[in-house]
Order: structure tokens, then sequence, then C-alpha cells
């Protein structure tokens, strides 16, 4: 397949997302849908289930989803249940969501009282990182994988929960190929390019989203040129970014988006699951100590503010030096507190690693972008763009 | 900066009791022997959290609690938190975060800069801890970032994060199904949390005495439920403005006897304003609920302006941290850690039972129809405070949920053929905008803007009410 052949239909399921999703549901299949990276999708693959991400949409304005959800809420979250509370996602049989943040947790009854899915179960995904908290983990997982064989009327075998693990280890590797492509300079993936094919696969199942990163990892190694024309290395930092506009931007204002440490990015994506040993317990590991959100305290082990933040923001510099980053881009959405309270230390972290940072704190709205053009044009010129 | 810039002090609320006047002073006692100890330095003191089951561990071990939200709360009530706020802001921290957390991470910011407490900060200030403990709950994010975030200026002061889940309501699912692991873990973080603040003090826990507090703790819980239950009294004899003052001995005294002799003496004084037929208001009109949300510190006069048009408010979602033991399903236990593991847990899952057998209810919901019942109440009042999403989310879906379920009040409407006719309707509600202590998000006149209009709407459904 051509690479423009390609990115057409990329960016056809970009913009059609779940269509692929509804189609299996009318096949019979059950979709099960979710918010946020903890949410184990091992084990709905492993129940026979397709894992299906919700999405918000920053074009389209939270209308219905405000007659029932406070706006202090997370704007994307809000963008995720308006569309869902308006149908977009009606072919869903169920939904999960994890204990990630207080717009989560406090909006778990309005999400399921309110929509009309016969299943949903919330995975309650402890804050710290400590043996107690990995036993009481695993149970939780037991607990999901109760629920899980209730709704499918089958039990899911050890050898189902291997396979999945395997199947979307597969995933997260073919992920890592993806943005090995971004370290030529100029990039010969862009960042556009690879936020599209992202948020694609995690709305389809994984053995279908294994083919498509496999498609386009062949079609750009093909390439005999970068999309883009060089400019400052850009990484991308914060949570879930499920639109293309940000990233768009920088490169529209001559940037190249080459990393990130975002939520359905790097972040969570290359952390993989232990393949050997009992699966529930390498899941736990995974989920609960390999995901690097701030919703998790880790504990000061070094005594001292330069050592903490250089523990718990290590992933930050190393792939700003494995991706050759000239900058960052701190892309925080109001009302996040996980994120809103680490902005300081996040600062700080960015000067001892001398990697010029700009922060915005975003609204999830594209009235917006605006605003957030005229602050990123300014910042790529300060770091000489 | 404006940091020396301070509000207008506002004017101080008329309270319906003698008890709810004294907490004033009380607040300012205990924060004065904050600084005290630091500056004779024999006890340990620790930054704490609210409702997190622990404070009995903390006394037992002559650790002082600073309880950080109750020093951002009398920065709000004094409108004095805006110096604070701007510190934050200045760090990078956006005003739609915890303004709590935020008053409290500009004060720490500011006084470890100076190196003494800044410019005349309220009450004396807050005092340097030796130690900080934080929680992870499933109720609020800020309660594991705070310290977190604050330790950045004072790195030397460490941070034990104790995580207290519990199981989320969910309508399929019998809670008893996971507590057992739940109550599990629950007992080995606060087992952890003992053994930290043994390193820090430096001494063995004594468990007799934790014991002895623990039960002082739940003869105190139960004296609070039985206190506030006489408020179901005609008129009511104490509302949610005295409630506001009334929360100090219940979040940040419990396991002391003072907290005991209080409620004992509340009680005694509602007995006998009931006795004489004493309500909070003199011609109570209307009977509502504060139903959710913290208050607006700097506005507690607001309560006085409700009680100007006769309405008072017998009971409050707001903290009412206690439901009565012995209707807890909770296994007994001779262990301390396991009995407060077990209270955590009974508290939380408290109105799951009764919600699952009403078709559509949920847990706060039914606690608003079980009060509304309880407390013949005529309408709701919430209050959203912009920056808190742990106690504002999902309050506009609770009012919703309510009115399709629960339709109590017989109305006389003018049906189609132009006859009167009965109609059963919802609960009149109202929602209040503001902020805990972010006085710039708050304006009086459109707050009794709103509050006239709701008491139009609250006489409107007296006059046609058809039973």
């Amino acid at each position: 397949m051509k690479i423009d052949e390609v990115f057409s239909m990329i960016e056809n399921q970009f913009n059609q997302y779940g269509s692929r999703a509804r189609q299996l549901r009318e096949e019979g299949r059950k979709v099960i849908g979710y918010i946020c990276s903890f949410v184990p999708l091992e084990m709905i693959t492993a129940s026979g289930a397709i894992p299906f991400r919700v999405r918000g949409n920053i074009h389209e304005p939270i209308t219905l989803g405000d007659t029932l959800l406070e706006t202090i809420v997370c704007p994307y979250y809000r963008s995720c249940f308006d569309l869902s509370i308006k149908g977009r996602y009606e072919f869903l049989s169920g939904l999960v969501i994890p204990h990630a943040c207080d717009s989560m947790v406090r909006s778990y009854s309005v999400w399921s009282y309110s929509l009309p899915y016969s299943y949903f179960h919330f995975v309650n995904v402890p804050t710290i990182c400590e043996e107690s908290s990995f036993e009481f983990f695993e149970e939780e997982l037991k607990h999901f994988k109760r629920s899980l064989e209730r709704l499918m009327d089958k039990s899911i075998e050890e050898e189902d929960l291997l396979k999945a693990i395997q199947l979307h280890n597969q995933n997260r590797e073919k992920i890592r190929a993806l943005y090995e492509l971004r370290k030529s300079d100029p990039p010969l993936l862009s960042g556009t390019e690879l936020m599209m094919t992202l948020t694609v696969g995690s709305g389809l199942p994984v053995d279908e989203s294994n083919e498509w990163f496999d498609r386009v990892i062949k079609a750009v190694k093909g390439r005999d040129a970068s999309p883009l024309s060089k400019g400052p290395r850009i990484l991308i930092d914060g949570a879930c970014i499920d639109h293309i506009e940000l990233v768009k931007l920088v490169e529209e204002l001559g940037g190249n988006v080459v990393a990130d440490t975002i939520c359905n990015g790097a972040r969570d994506s290359f952390p993989k699951t232990e393949e050997s040993g009992d699966p529930i317990r390498a899941l736990s590991h995974r989920y609960l100590e390999k995901l690097n959100c701030p919703k998790t305290y880790r504990a000061n082990k070094a005594g001292t503010f330069e050592g903490d933040i250089a523990s718990r923001f290590g992933d930050i510099g190393a792939y700003a030096k494995e991706f050759r980053v000239d900058g960052a881009i701190l892309y925080v959405y109001k009302y996040c507190d996980p994120f809103g309270f680490e902005v300081p230390a996040r600062k700080a972290y960015y000067q001892l690693i001398r990697v010029p940072m700009l922060h915005l704190e975003d609204t999830y709205s594209a009235g917006n972008l605006g605003q957030l053009r005229t602050r990123i044009q300014a910042f790529l010129e300060m770091i000489g763009g | 900066m404006t940091e020396e810039q301070k509000e207008a002090k506002p004017k101080k609320r008329m309270t319906a009791t003698k008890a709810a006047a004294s907490i004033g002073p009380l607040v300012k006692e205990f924060i004065t022997e904050t600084l005290k100890a630091r500056a004779e330095g024999k006890q340990k003191l620790a930054y704490t959290f609210i409702v997190c089951h622990h404070e009995e561990i903390l006394r037992a071990m002559d650790v002082i609690p600073i309880w950080t939200e109750n020093f951002a709360g009398v920065c709000g009530a004094k409108r004095d938190a805006e110096r604070f706020l701007q510190r934050a802001e200045s760090l990078g921290l956006s005003r739609s975060l915890c303004t709590y957390a935020l008053c409290g991470i500009g004060f720490d910011q500011w006084r470890e800069e100076l190196g003494e407490m800044p410019p005349d900060s309220p009450w004396g200030g807050m005092a340097r801890p030796d130690f900080m403990i934080s929680s992870g709950q499933i109720l609020c994010d800020p309660r594991s970032k705070w310290y977190q975030a604050s330790q950045q200026f004072m790195p030397d002061v460490p941070i034990y994060n104790i995580d207290l889940p519990y199981p989320l309501f969910q309508r399929d699912q019998d809670h008893r199904e996971v507590w057992g692991y739940y109550h599990k873990y629950i007992v080995k973080q606060l087992r952890g949390l003992v053994a930290f603040v043994e390193e820090q003090t430096k001494k063995k826990m004594d468990y007799d005495r934790l014991r002895e507090l623990v039960d002082l703790s739940d003869r105190t819980w139960n004296l609070i439920d039985e206190t506030y239950r006489l408020r179901k009294a005609v008129p009511c004899p104490m509302g949610t403005g005295d409630a506001m003052n009334t929360m100090v001995p219940i979040c940040f005294m419990m396991a002391t006897q003072r907290a005991y002799d209080f409620f004992v003496e509340l009680k005694k004084e509602l007995e006998e304003k009931i006795a004489r037929g004493e309500g909070e208001v003199e011609n109570e009109k209307y009977r509502l609920m504060w139903g959710g949300g913290l208050p607006a510190w700097y506005a507690l006069n607001d309560f006085n302006y409700f009680n100007s048009k006769g309405a008072s408010f017998p009971v409050e979602t707001t903290y009412r941290m206690v439901a009565p033991l012995h209707e807890m399903d909770i296994p007994e236990t001779k262990d301390p850690i396991e009995h407060l593991a077990w209270r955590w847990l009974g508290y939380w899952t408290f109105w799951y039972d009764k919600a699952r057998k009403r078709p559509d209810s949920e847990p706060d919901v039914e606690r608003l129809i079980n009060w509304i019942e309880e407390y013949k109440i005529d309408g709701i009042v919430m209050h959203e405070a912009f920056s808190c999403r742990t106690w504002h989310v999902g309050l506009i879906w609770q009012l919703h949920q309510l009115g399709k379920i629960y339709k109590p009040i017989p109305l006389y409407v003018v049906g189609k053929d132009g006859k009167k006719e009965v109609v059963m309707k919802e609960l009149p509600s109202l929602i209040l905008e503001s902020d805990i202590i972010d006085i710039t998000s708050y304006s009086e006149v459109d707050t009794r803007n709103k509050i006239d209009a709701f008491i139009e709407t609250l006489e409107s459904y007296r006059l046609n009410r058809a039973y």
C-alpha cells in the first residue's frame, strides 16, 4: 500500500472514529469502552470483548453533557461524557472507568445512571506503590476479571490472559517502532501523523491495531523524505491528548513534534507487561508501577527536591535525550488536579535538564486555538525556530 | 504583588446556639497551641487532612495535628486568602485547582522564604511541621498532591501517604463481596502509619491508650449522631450555619475528651431549646437541607439572610461525618486498628443497601430522600465551589436523579380544562456558585437575588400545596 493511501485511510478512520467498532458490534462482538490508561486492556481482550478508548472532540461544543455534569470537571473528560450522552458511542456494551482522578471518581454515578449500557465497572487503582498496594490491586483485578466473566458468560483462563498480554505487548512494541521513525532530523513520521495513527489504533481490536501499525511503519520506512522541514524538536508533556490540533499547530509553525510523555503516547504505551510469572501480578505491576501518572504518589526517597524530581520525572529527561529535543510544551487541562499541582515541580525539572519549556493551560476547545497559536509561535521563535 | 492587601472584615454571623458561638475562640486556641508547641519543641507536629480516621493514632502518640484545610478555611473566613492564592499562582499553580491547597502552598512557600511567618498571618500563622501525612483516597486528588508540592519548599520534611480506598457504589455488586480485601489493605496502611509515626517520634505506640481513644471517638461519634438528630424538631433549634461551626470538633478534635464534652453541652442546649419551642428562626416557614458542597467560608452570613426570610436548615450532608455505629454492619474486633478500618468502610458504605432497595436510587440520592422525610424538608440548597471536584462533582446529577425518582409535593395546578388538579412535584432546589475561599468568585448581590427567587418559589409551593 502506498503511503498516501495508508494515511488517507488512517485519516478517514480518525474522522470516523468508532466506525469499525460499530461494525464489529453489528457482527455480534461486544465492545467495552474505557477511559484512561489505567484500565487493564489485556483483561478485556482476554474476555473476548474489544477494548475501545472513548474519545472527546475539541471541535464539538459541550451541550447535553453540561445538563448533568458540572463545568468544573476536566474539560477533556466532559467532552467524552458529552459525546457519550449524545449517543455517539451507542455501539458500546459497557464502560470501564478507573480510579485515576476526582473527575472520574466523583462522576461515576453520573455516567453509570445516564448511559444506556448494561455493563459498568469501576477499577479501584491504589495511589501508592508498595507491597500491600500491589496485593490489593491484584484482588481488584481478580474482581474485574470475575465481572467480565459474568458479562461474557465465559471464564477467562490463564492462557487467555497470557495471549492477550502478548498481543498488547506487541502493540506497544509497534508503537515504540513508530516513535523510532521520529528520531531522524527532520523526522520521517510527523507528530500529526503519529497522533492520528495512535488514536485510530485505540479504537480497534488489538490485532487489527497491530496490523495498522505495521502498515504505517512499512510505508513510512519507504519514505524518501520527511513531510516536515527541519525545525525545533519538541516534546509534548501532559495528560491524554486525543486530538491532533496542538501537534498540528506546532508543526504548522515550523516545529517538529518528535517525542511526548502523554497518557495515550509514550508514557503509558511504552511500558510492557511481564510475560513470565503470574499474569495478574504482572498486570498489577504494569498498571500501578510502570505507568508514571501524577495520580500515583511516589515517595521522595532522595530526601532532596532535586533528587525527588529526577526520580519522578526521569522519563521526561530520558526521552528528551533519546529524541534530542530542543524544547517542551507542558499541556495541562484546566481543573486537572493531578497534573496541575505538579506544574512548579515540572518547571523546575525542565530547568534542571536545561530544556526550555512552555506551559499551556487549555480548556479542550477549538475556540482556544488562536491563543495557543500565539504562545507557541513566540516559544518557537524564542528557542530558535 | 498585592500581598499586603486584605479584604474588608466580614460582619460577624449570628449563631443560634451558644455552642456554635464558642467555636471561633476554640479554633484560635488550637492554632495558637500548635505555634506554642513549635516554639517549645517538645511535641511533634504533623500536617494532615480531615476524614482519614487516623486522629486516634496521632493523639495516642502525642502528635499535634496541624489541619491544613482548617487553616485555609480560617484565611477564607477572615477574607485573607487572596495574598496566599496569588503566591501560589506566581509559582505556576492554576487558580482552577483546590484553593485550600493553593492557599496552603502559597503560605508554606512564603514562610519558608522568609524563615518566619508571613506578615500579619491569620491567628499567628501555620506552624512548620515535623512531618506531613497525606492521603490517597478515592475522595480527593489534592490530598496526595498538596504536601508533595509543599515539599518543594521544605524538602527536609518527610511525607507519609496513607492510601484509604473504599468500594465505590456499583448497582449490580454487593460491596461485601470485596470489602474483605479492602479491610486488609486499610489495616496494613494504618499499621504503616503507626510505624512511620513511631520512627518520627522515637516512641512506641501504647495500644491500650489507642484503644481508649478509639472508644472515646466511637462514643463521641454516636453522641454527635444523637445530637444532630434533635434538629428534626419543629421549629429547628440549630441550623446549618451553626453546623458550619460545630464541624470543628467533628473534623479537628475527634479522640479528645473536649470534643465529647462539647457535644454533651450542645445536646443539652438543643434539648432545652426544643423544650422551650425555640427555633433557629422566630417564625419558621421553610425547612431547607444543605444538600451538598462546602460553604463559602467568607460568606457564612448568607445563612443569616436565609434565616431572615423564615428559612431554617435542620440538616446538611456536608460535615455530617458520622453515621450510627450500631446500624453499621461491621464485624466486631478488639484490635483498635482493625476497628478503625471497619469504621472507615462502614461510614462510606452506610447508604449502599438502602440505595439498592429503591429503583434508580444511589447512595447520595438515597441520603437526600431519607433526610427530606426525616427532617420534613421543603427545599434543597447546594453550593458549587469551582475549585473543588471532591465534594462538588455530581451535585447537579443528584438533583436531577432526585427529581426523576422522588416527587413528594402534592401541588394544585390548573389543568387543560381550566380545573384545579393535584400534581406531584419534586422539591424546589437552588445551586449557589462561588468557592470555598476564593472571594473573587463571589457576588453577594447575585447570591442574594438567587436566594430571593428561591424563597418566592418556596412560598408559591407553600400556598399551592394540596395537602
